[in-house]
């Protein structure tokens, strides 16, 4: 069994901040598992600029940003465990890892679950109708188009205008495809101010607000969406070949549910402890976090 | 032309039982499906009940049957090695005319041979169940009910009728038919074939595929009902079956906690319009029923919806037809015309019935070869540390995790795919992959690409489902 003083799941923002603040605060004992087989997490995909103003200064890609942070882990002394995914979390200070080398346990004195976060999916709405294909999260679709270089589709209806939804309309757009309108339950965009004026407004894509799709048309691929205007009760017909949904993001916490949820030696970072919108927020709360689990140690 | 003794048409649950069946005798069978893949009609969107056999009239076919089948369930699931879960089942008044529904179940129960069977006070059902709302006035409770995943159930017995040399044809339609002296005749969209026999499981077009031939006394009028699925974690998770009829007379609620650990939530009736789709109204009204029923429920725990199609059998004169309709128009052609509830529970029986029958028609000799025993996918979930560990020894692959909310590995995925899934939702049936709380958001692409690397085919020609259910589109693959 290998053991290890500091055991840290995930290594997105938070994960190696947390690492490499618990390393400079003096910890030398630390391991970093994600099931990818290389550190950075979702910002692989986010291939648009915006991301680490505070640590660089300048706006920098998500790869960008996770080859920074990738770059000062390696100078470290964390070991990073990669293609390892964490079964669970024991009682008795163990986790259960599963990979292509086999199922191991390893054995810790305290634990960072910086395992980020899911997206709600359109099955959580009360939508009636059919569950065709071409309904994407937006992550999902982001995922298809920057890392597999695959094509969702043609004309897309995109529900949801938080972060991820405008800067989906945004790549979808600048992809050549036909964004027909994103679509907003509340009075206004729910991201930030920055990603409506560089995704939405600099590409004239239509912000329709309270709106919210009713049913869902298309027996194989989706042929469109009844949407209604919540304030009237109206109800239109939109027609599209994909949708995408943006529904906010659900903190990826299943590990820390079997009992040993409010152990002390058990922490969580970044997207898994609160949804952070930017990650520069993600990862300060992984140092944060980071630092107070190395100083557990000298308490 | 192609010969075989046997023709099985439609491989839903009943096709696939009873070509499974038919394959205890040395008749050569062949077993035809119009889609991509077995049990995706009406077997796939069903509420998943083994019925204990107190809902029927006693000496009727349903009521020995469902009896019949029940008492067996443990045995088949333990011989295709199928997850049952006998968790026995509450049936809920709340007023006077449910007490006098439940009292005149019970004593039909009893009198069918149910076993176990009695009625609660309200103490000793809040007790087994303290979810359940305030007002109770008795329970039905039923220990020999239980629940089973029918698509599940349904490929088990497709393979194991493939392993006793059932050939299954599928994406073939029986589009015509004659009889000639040797028997019939079957023209499908692949071919022409021979059979000495025929059985018709065609499910919700059984009396269109019965009348290629012969008259139909029975037609199919579908309705509609639409389902929720609550994610495992939710709250107020009865551990047992709970049914309830209001005492207005509008349909009630079934809830059932699933084999998968999900909360199975159904179901309404309306005329059905449009196949598989549900309706807002319909989603509502569960919702407010289940809500109603498990005050403490949080509906932000739904992780889907979908809608059923019931295929209610008619008389030509518009009447419902209550009992099984096992129609033989002529000798050696059978149908299965409107088998819905309790057709799952009894898809066995009906496939045993129908062979016994079609065997002794032909005279046909017991196949000695026969195994009744099928293996199922070896599944990671659930085993112990050093079972599974010793598991990923053996194949590398069972320690990748493709499904991170289910558990489910590479090494299933691949399984599945050798097994026949075609399709994203294919390999879903066979091993659970996106039932869980992301539905799919994270493995569903991984999936497709496997099955375009198994297959042989490229990602955009892998569907999600049936034919036309592209995923990412053709034609310009790379953006
Ligand atoms: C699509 C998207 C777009 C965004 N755009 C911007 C932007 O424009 N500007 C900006 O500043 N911020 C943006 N953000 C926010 C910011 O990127 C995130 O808040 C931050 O990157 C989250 O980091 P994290 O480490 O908490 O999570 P993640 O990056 O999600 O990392 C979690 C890691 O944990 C691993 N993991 C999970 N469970 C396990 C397990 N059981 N075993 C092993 N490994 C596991 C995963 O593989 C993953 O690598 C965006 C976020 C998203 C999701
Ligand atoms: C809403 C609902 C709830 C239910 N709940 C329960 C329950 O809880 N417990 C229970 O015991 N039972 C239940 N049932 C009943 C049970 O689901 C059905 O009896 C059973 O699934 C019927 O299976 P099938 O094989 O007849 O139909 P299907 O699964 O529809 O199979 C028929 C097959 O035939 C194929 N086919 C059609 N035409 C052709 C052709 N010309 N050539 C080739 N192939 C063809 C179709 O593609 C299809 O795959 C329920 C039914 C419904 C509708």
């Amino acid at each position: 069994m290998r053991s290890c003083k500091l055991l840290i799941v995930g290594a997105g923002a938070a994960g190696m901040s947390a690492a490499l603040s618990a390393w400079e605060a003096g910890c030398r004992d630390i391991i970093l598992a994600d099931r990818a087989s290389r550190p950075g997490g979702i910002l692989h995909q986010c291939i648009h600029e915006g991301f680490g103003r505070r640590e660089s200064g300048s706006e920098l890609t998500g790869p960008e940003y996770a080859a920074m942070l990738a770059g000062k882990l390696e100078r470290s002394g964390v070991t990073f465990l990669p293609d390892t995914d964490v079964l669970s979390v024991e009682a008795d200070k163990t986790a259960v890892c599963s990979g292509k080398s086999g199922l191991e346990r390893i054995c810790f004195e305290q634990i960072i679950l910086a395992s980020g976060c899911r997206e709600r999916t359109i099955g959580s709405l009360p939508v009636a109708g059919t569950r065709p294909a071409g309904i994407f999260t937006a992550g999902q679709a982001q995922e298809l188009i920057n890392l597999r270089h695959l094509d969702p589709g043609n004309e897309v209806l995109i529900l949801g205008s938080g972060d991820l939804g405008m800067i989906m309309a945004r790549r979808f757009t600048l992809e050549g495809r036909h964004v027909i309108a994103v679509l907003e339950q509340e009075a206004q965009y729910g991201g930030m101010a920055r990603n409506f004026h560089r995704c939405i407004e600099a590409f004239s894509i239509p912000l329709r607000c309270r709106m919210t799709i009713k049913q869902i048309h298309g027996e194989n691929r989706i042929c469109g969406v009844t949407a209604e205007h919540i304030d009237s009760g109206e109800r239109e017909f939109i027609a599209c070949d994909t949708l995408v949904t943006a529904l906010g993001l659900i903190p990826e916490r299943e590990l820390c549910c079997k009992g040993v949820e409010g152990e002390k030696w058990l922490y969580l970072a970044g997207n898994c402890r609160k949804v952070h919108d930017i990650v520069d927020s993600a990862a300060a709360d992984g140092e944060r976090i980071g630092k107070m689990a190395a100083s557990g140690f000298y308490m | 032309m192609q010969r075989f003794d046997a023709a099985v048409i439609g491989a839903g649950v009943l096709g696939c039982f009873a070509a499974r069946e038919l394959s205890r005798y040395k008749i050569d069978t062949v077993l035809f499906e119009a889609r991509e893949d077995v049990c995706t009609g009406v077997t796939r969107a069903n509420t998943a009940v083994v019925y204990p056999g107190y809902d029927h009239k006693p000496g009727t076919l349903k009521a020995e049957m469902t009896v019949r089948a029940n008492a067996s369930f443990n045995r088949l699931c333990e011989e295709l090695d199928v997850p049952f879960s006998r968790c026995g089942s509450l049936m809920l008044s709340y007023g006077q005319k449910a007490d006098e529904v439940l009292r005149k179940k019970l004593r039909q129960g009893l009198v069918n041979g149910v076993p176990g069977l009695r009625l609660l006070s309200p103490e000793e059902t809040y007790a087994m169940e303290p979810g359940l709302a305030p007002g109770l006035s008795t329970a039905l409770y039923s220990p020999s009910a239980g629940t089973v995943n029918p698509w599940q159930l349904g490929i088990a017995a497709c393979e194991n009728a493939v392993q006793n040399g059932v050939q299954l044809r599928l994406n073939t339609r029986v589009i015509a038919m004659h009889a000639d002296a040797g028997g019939f005749v079957l023209e499908t969209d692949r071919g022409t074939f021979a059979v000495k026999a025929v059985l018709n499981c065609a499910g919700l077009a059984s009396d269109v595929v019965q009348e290629l031939l012969f008259p139909s006394a029975v037609h199919i009028v579908p309705t509609a009902g639409d389902y929720l699925v609550l994610d495992r974690a939710c709250a107020q998770m009865p551990a047992r079956i709970i049914e309830y009829e209001p005492e207005d007379g509008t349909k009630g609620l079934t809830a059932v906690p699933t084999v998968e650990g999900s909360l199975l939530l159904g179901t309404t009736e309306r005329i059905n319009t449009v196949c598989y789709a549900t309706e807002e109204s319909g989603i509502s009204e569960v919702k407010a029923m289940a809500v109603r029923l498990f005050p403490g429920l949080d509906c932000n725990d739904v992780i889907r919806s979908f809608a059923a199609v019931r295929p209610n059998p008619m008389s030509r004169n518009g009447k419902d037809i209550n009992s099984f309709c096992i129609e033989h128009p002529a000798k050696l052609f059978w149908s299965l015309i409107g088998i819905k509830t309790p057709g799952l529970t009894c898809a066995r029986e009906l496939g045993f019935y129908l062979a016994g029958r079609l065997a002794e028609e032909m005279a046909a000799e017991a196949n000695s070869q026969f195994d009744p025993v099928r293996h199922g996918i070896r599944s990671v979930r659930g085993l112990s540390f050093v079972e599974r560990e010793s598991l990923v020894r053996q194949n590398s692959d069972y320690g990748e995790i493709i499904c991170f909310c289910e558990d489910i590995t590479r090494a299933e995925v691949l399984e599945a795919i050798r097994r026949g899934a075609v399709t994203v939702d294919g390999v879903k049936r066979r091993i659970g992959t996106g039932m869980g709380r992301c539905q799919g958001a994270r493995c569903g692409q991984k999936i497709a690409a496997m099955l375009s690397e198994q297959l042989g085919i490229s990602e955009s020609a892998v569907m999600k489902d049936g034919p036309g259910s592209v995923i990412v589109r053709a034609g310009h693959e790379k953006l």
